[in-house]
């Protein structure tokens, strides 16, 4: 059906106000960054900054350890990562591929974890945590992170492994594979979009995360993350809030480049599973 | 190459049986074609040849050797899958080379033997694409190429040319053929295409409810069916099945059929009473003969050389169309040849000889020699 002109106009105002809406924060966080205190202050506010402070980033970068928070949420993303990756791939093929008894209830009931919020865990894993001396390590925040990514990545890569015909690992295995070989050499690089899009989901999910590195790692400096990082610089009295913000900037751009990269990937893994 | 021996496999899920007592030798270099109704268990005892499927109970062996619990790479047996099966992220080579990769064979020598596979089914000039961009005939061949090159023991087909439209489906069922005779590897075939097992068989095993009905040669199944099902299934169009009850004339056997009664002297009608005759539609003439009754059409195809015509002879007419997993019977069929025009409600003479009658006992459904 053809739209009218006047469909066209409505819908690219609808577009174009949803779009505003969900880069605002994103430009006022930029704003922010490059305005003095004064200017934050001021009333109305200024939407540009005149002259844009450039050197607030030089300044954090400076002052503060960004690098090592930086460093350490990577560390706790890339292992969140890898963890929950190597638990989902191999629960998800499971799940998807061998009928057990109660297997599509098993399914559901991971999907149910996913549904407690994040805070209703910190107390027990803490518990956990401080009895097995892991309180302060980055790998605390790894397994907490872990706990919360892998219900539902194990239910995205089930939906996943269930789109790809059991035919191709039959043909791998009569080819001379292992079952698991098939897996590894057939049916995984087949799912290169859907594990592209559940890493993705995994990284951002513990980059994002502050909640849990408040609990675990509040009294060990050598490992904050950015996130937690972030938090120490309110002051008591004083807040620079564009030096806040000019940290938030460099904590936002390796998640930006990361959707850069894997965008192609994202779309299709993202879509695969909801055919089923 | 190799003879396969199946020897008493069955196999169930649970409390439900899909594949009775299933017993088969093949020789070596034949060609068998497992064909059946949808769910008869043709699928699954593929794959338990494969091993893909663990059996119940029974022995499969490959030559000499009992692979009944061997895994499917050790068995030595390639398979062809419905869908190609073919690894979208590997190139035509790739995935042609793949098993011989897996056998730890040297890099020249997968060279070398994927290229005179490719070439044999001319897909060489495709090496270097991936499967999402060929043709279904193409991607056909790559599967083909695939079995080929390992130079297995046995072929093992499933439906491989179901997914092929009509044309493109005649034309691979004769290359298949002829690979098939060029290479002389044992192959057991998989379909629900009766017309695919006739043209290709060397034998053809009928299966329904997990259980062999015949093995025979194409031309003994088509002529000697030995029961109900398989006469119904052979052919195209399937055999007709009438309701009919032994009687006598003139103190000679005889039955009624088609509300006539017609002499059967030189016949064995056994000993039951109720009977099905069968009459294959092809054995219909317009006009007179040794049996003739008046039926008014309901349907007349066209297939340009002949004609399907359609008759509703009420409750006479036996519905086996579930048999064949067919929605519904349109009727008594007569495939007749080019006479003229045949119109839809007019009443045609029919005829039929007493020789091409198959007699059924209606008890137990087998057929009455």
């Amino acid at each position: 059906m053809k739209r009218t002109r006047a469909q066209s106009i409505r819908l690219y105002l609808g577009v174009a106000a949803v779009c505003g809406i969900l880069i605002f924060p994103i430009y006022w966080l930029f704003i922010t960054a490059l305005s003095t205190t004064l200017e934050l202050k001021s009333l109305p506010p200024t939407f540009w900054p005149d002259p844009p402070q450039w050197q607030t980033f030089a300044k954090v970068a400076e002052e503060r350890p960004i690098l090592l928070w930086l460093a350490n949420s990577t560390i706790a993303a890339l292992g969140s990562v890898v963890l929950s990756m190597f638990v989902s791939i191999l629960a998800g093929y499971s799940l998807s591929r061998f009928r057990v008894r109660g297997g599509n209830s098993l399914g559901l009931f991971i999907l149910t974890a996913k549904m407690l919020p994040a805070t209703l865990l910190v107390i027990p894993l803490f518990s956990i945590f401080r009895s097995v001396g892991l309180i302060g390590s980055i790998w605390s925040l790894i397994i907490a992170h872990s706990t919360l990514i892998i219900p539902f990545t194990t239910w995205m890569l089930k939906g996943y492994f269930d789109t790809i015909p059991k035919e191709l690992e039959q043909a791998a295995m009569v080819d001379g594979c292992s079952p698991l070989g098939a897996m590894v050499r057939v049916i995984l690089p087949v799912s290169a979009p859907g594990l592209a899009a559940t890493s993705l989901y995994a990284f951002v999910l513990s980059w994002a995360d502050y909640a849990y590195a408040r609990t675990f790692l509040t009294n060990s400096q050598n490992n904050w993350t950015a996130n937690l990082g972030i938090t120490t610089m309110r002051g008591e009295y004083v807040t620079d809030w564009n030096e806040i913000a000019a940290v938030s900037v460099f904590v936002a751009i390796p998640i930006v480049i990361i959707y850069l990269f894997l965008e192609r990937y994202l779309v299709g893994g993202l879509t695969a599973g909801a055919e089923k | 190459m190799a003879n396969i021996s199946i020897r008493d496999v069955h196999k169930s899920y649970g409390t439900e049986n899909v594949l009775k007592t299933f017993s088969l030798e093949i020789g070596d270099g034949e060609f068998v074609v497992l064909v059946g109704p949808s769910g008869c268990g043709k699928s699954t005892i593929l794959k338990i040849i494969a091993g893909l499927e663990p059996a119940s109970g029974g022995q499969v062996y490959l030559g000499d050797r009992d692979v009944t619990d061997s895994a499917p790479g050790d068995r030595d047996v390639a398979m062809v899958f419905q869908n190609y099966a073919l690894y979208p992220h590997l190139t035509v080579r790739q995935n042609i080379g793949f098993g011989l990769k897996m056998r730890g064979m040297t890099a020249r020598e997968i060279e070398r033997r994927v290229i005179d596979a490719a070439r044999i089914l001319a897909v060489d000039r495709y090496l270097d694409r991936r499967p999402k961009d060929l043709s279904g005939g193409q991607r056909q061949r790559v599967a083909l190429g695939r079995a080929i090159v390992r130079e297995p023991q046995a072929f093992l087909m499933d439906e491989p040319l179901s997914n092929l439209d009509a044309k493109l489906r005649v034309h691979m069922r004769a290359e298949i053929g002829a690979l098939h005779k060029r290479i002389g590897v044992t192959t057991v075939y998989v379909t629900h295409d009766q017309t695919e097992a006739m043209t290709m068989a060397d034998r053809i095993v009928i299966l329904r409810d997990g259980e062999i009905q015949q093995i025979a040669d194409p031309d003994t199944m088509f002529q000697k069916p030995v029961n109900l099902f398989v006469a119904g299934f052979i052919g195209s169009p399937g055999m007709n099945f009438l309701r009919a009850s032994a009687t006598e004339m003139d103190g000679s056997p005889a039955i009624e059929i088609l509300g006539m009664k017609v002499s059967c002297k030189n016949r064995n009608l056994g000993s039951a009473s109720k009977l099905i005759a069968g009459i294959r539609p092809e054995h219909f003439n317009v006009g007179g003969g040794e049996f003739s009754v008046n039926l008014r059409s309901t349907l007349v195809e066209s297939l340009g050389s002949e004609k399907y015509v359609y008759f509703d002879v009420g409750n006479d007419l036996i519905d086996r169309s579930s048999d064949l997993d067919e929605e519904f019977s349109k009727g008594l069929i007569a495939r007749i040849g080019q006479q003229g025009r045949l119109n839809e409600g007019e009443v045609i003479p029919l005829s039929f000889s007493l020789e091409n009658l198959y007699f059924f006992d209606a008890e137990t459904e087998k057929v009455i020699s």
